[in-house]
């Protein structure tokens, strides 16, 4: 490897200088923090000292690995429909005229600005046994009796997906935006149908920005807890588990531990990402 | 050199006046108050106090009593003038040393009280806290879609309320109920009893809808449910909402509890404090308080003032009759917490 110049290692140092603000604060704000709940979990707690492996031993209980394949599901249901319902979005999105792309791009946006807080609550209000979705189906003489939508497992899918879905098609229209349409085009051009183009040309250079989507909306939904309990799930999910632990039951060793696997797990989702060679599109 | 001593000089100086300055803070008009949000009202109680005694509040939140007894704790009992906490934890508190007793010299109209509301577990002898409001979680149910009378939690059981039901998303709460249904305390730690009342739970399954810690007034109100079990002031919104509902005050027993104000052990204001302590427990200010919380007064003397539309609300007037078959839930050690989180957590994982 040819050795660096002065001027080019006096611009690394430059660009250290500009790093290091950022670095401080990721080692202050995240590090440190994340230390901390680690020395927790090991910690042997109460009146003791030492460290212990008790914690994570403690985890291993049927239905505390039921409640981690309960939010695990769930992630997985998200980032599918979000998958399903925001890649035609993105790719429509990016092949619209261009006046059009600024408006979806908007419809896209502008609820990141409201607080999700309040927009599912917009849908609680939708929703209820007595509320307008009901008296439309009413009206159209679909349905007899009010349905009961609150509470069900496909109303907390529904607010998962509405509150993420953009972290999905924003990757995906990036991806489908800088596409080479011209290879789709000779894909045609050599007689393949439009299904088999989209197959063997589209999809596999869409591909990083597919897995950018279901990375940014897996890892978020594995510890969302609040949205479950806002539509009434009554699910008990990992981050139920971690705030009974620390509030009601007051031990913050195991609450700690448990908060420690679910940090592994996606930082483990986001390593195989990296190793897919996820890196090469500018969104991650 | 010298420029540089006069500069030393200069600062030791600033600091030394500093300093001088925090040892008057007790002289300071000002008043620290550590609660939740929203839980005095600035407009009628707050800004009247700073009106009356010239002294400016300072209003700091949290979200749980958890946090709120972690940054007691923290501050060695300082930083805070009054705080306003739930009746286990205030116990806790006491039982910590992080308490001061009030000034009875200042706070002269502690009498205004029910007799029936102190002497409290974590107050027996009168002497650190003063109740603000007191609550508890009631029966509310619509009688047109309800075919049968419920009269106590063990009609929440009958199968003509076959996923009709909404309960509260807590493990001690909804468990102590199915306790109170059995005849047992909701404090009981008994492996034998715990063990009956998970699979008395359990037989409760088909008969719920929702479980959700607050606002469950809402799912009663848009049809959702039929039934819930609820606390104070959702059960009395419902009411509002829909006057034809009707409230039941379970014979089995009844889940209690009571918010008190207390002054940290270390309040820089402490007799600000007290003034507040006094300020809180007038009639007037006291009716304003229940109204304002939508909860049960503690306040025999705020019945003179409150209004008809209040007394009369059979959530909030039935507490006085009914006190004696009431019980709190207490705080419990790590390992009995967890044998009911455990029950609830499997009950949940079945629904």
């Amino acid at each position: 490897m040819a050795r660096k110049t002065a001027a080019q290692r006096r611009e690394d140092r430059r660009n250290a200088l500009f790093v290091l603000p950022m670095a401080c604060m990721a080692a202050l704000l995240v590090a440190l923090p994340l230390i901390y709940v680690l020395v927790t979990s090991l910690a042997v707690g109460g009146e003791g000292s030492g460290f212990t492996l008790a914690h994570y031993k403690a985890l291993l209980r049927a239905d505390y690995l039921k409640v981690f394949a309960n939010s695990l599901r769930l992630a997985l249901d998200t980032t599918l429909i979000s998958l399903a319902v925001g890649y035609p979005f993105a790719y429509c999105m990016a092949r619209a005229p261009r006046r059009w792309r600024a408006l979806l791009m908007m419809l896209v946006i502008i609820p990141f600005w409201t607080s999700a807080l309040v927009r599912i609550y917009g849908w609680k209000i939708l929703l209820q046994a007595n509320g307008p979705v009901n008296a439309v189906l009413r009206g159209l003489g679909l349905i007899e009796s009010n349905i009961k939508f609150l509470g069900s497992y496909g109303s907390v899918l529904l607010a998962m997906v509405y509150c993420l879905i953009s972290l999905m098609i924003l990757p995906c229209h990036s991806a489908v935006d800088k596409m080479d349409f011209t290879l789709v085009e000779a894909a045609r051009d050599l007689g393949a149908r439009p299904w088999r183009a989209f197959v063997t040309v589209t999809l596999p250079q869409t591909m990083p920005g597919i897995l950018a989507g279901c990375v940014l909306v897996f890892v978020p939904s594995v510890g969302m807890f609040y949205l479950s309990d806002i539509m009434g799930g009554g699910l008990v999910l990992v981050g139920n588990l971690i705030r009974d632990q620390l509030l009601k039951v007051r031990d913050w060793n195991t609450g700690s531990a448990m908060s420690m696997v679910l940090i592994v797990m996606s930082a483990a989702l986001y390593l195989l990402y990296r190793r897919s060679g996820g890196d090469n599109l500018g969104v991650m | 050199m010298k420029k540089f001593f006069c500069l030393l000089l200069a600062l030791l100086t600033l600091c030394a006046v500093a300093s001088a300055e925090t040892v008057n803070a007790a002289d300071e008009a000002v008043l620290n108050i550590f609660t939740w949000e929203g839980y005095i009202d600035y407009e009628t109680v707050i800004k009247p106090f700073e009106e009356e005694t010239g002294i400016k509040v300072n209003y700091a939140t949290f979200a749980s009593n958890e946090e709120m007894y972690e940054k007691l704790s923290a501050a060695k009992g300082g930083d805070y003038d009054i705080v306003l906490a739930s009746d286990y934890m205030l116990n806790t508190t006491r039982l910590a040393g992080l308490m001061q007793k009030f000034d009875p010299e200042i706070v002269t109209n502690y009498g205004n009280l029910y007799e029936s509301f102190t002497h409290q577990f974590f107050d027996p002898d009168n002497e650190y806290v003063v109740p603000y409001v007191s609550g508890i979680p009631l029966i509310v149910y619509d009688p047109s879609v309800v075919g049968i009378e419920i009269k106590g939690f063990n009609d929440l059981w009958d199968p003509s309320l076959t996923d009709s039901l909404g309960l509260i998303d807590d493990a001690r709460v909804t468990i102590g109920m199915v306790l109170l249904s059995m005849g047992q305390s909701m404090n009981t730690t008994d492996e034998a009893i715990l063990a009956e009342a998970a699979e008395k739970l359990d037989a409760l399954k088909e008969n719920i809808h929702v479980l959700e810690y607050e606002n469950l007034h809402n799912y009663l109100v848009s049809g959702d449910i039929a039934v819930a079990y609820t606390f104070t002031p959702f059960v009395a919104l419902a009411l509002d909402a829909n006057p034809d509902l009707k409230v039941v005050w379970p014979q089995e027993g009844l889940g209690f509890g009571i918010d008190g104000c207390f002054i940290p052990v270390n309040a820089p204001h402490a007799k600000n404090a007290n003034l507040f302590l006094e300020f809180l427990l007038r009639p007037e200010i006291a009716s304003i308080c229940a109204q304002w919380q939508y909860y049960c007064s503690p306040n025999e003397a705020a019945q003179a003032v409150l209004p008809d539309w209040y007394k009369e609300n059979p959530v909030f007037n039935g507490i006085y009759d009914r006190i004696g078959d009431a019980e709190y839930i207490l705080n419990l050690s790590p390992e009995d917490e967890q044998k009911f989180q455990d029950i609830w957590t499997s009950f949940k994982l079945g629904l």
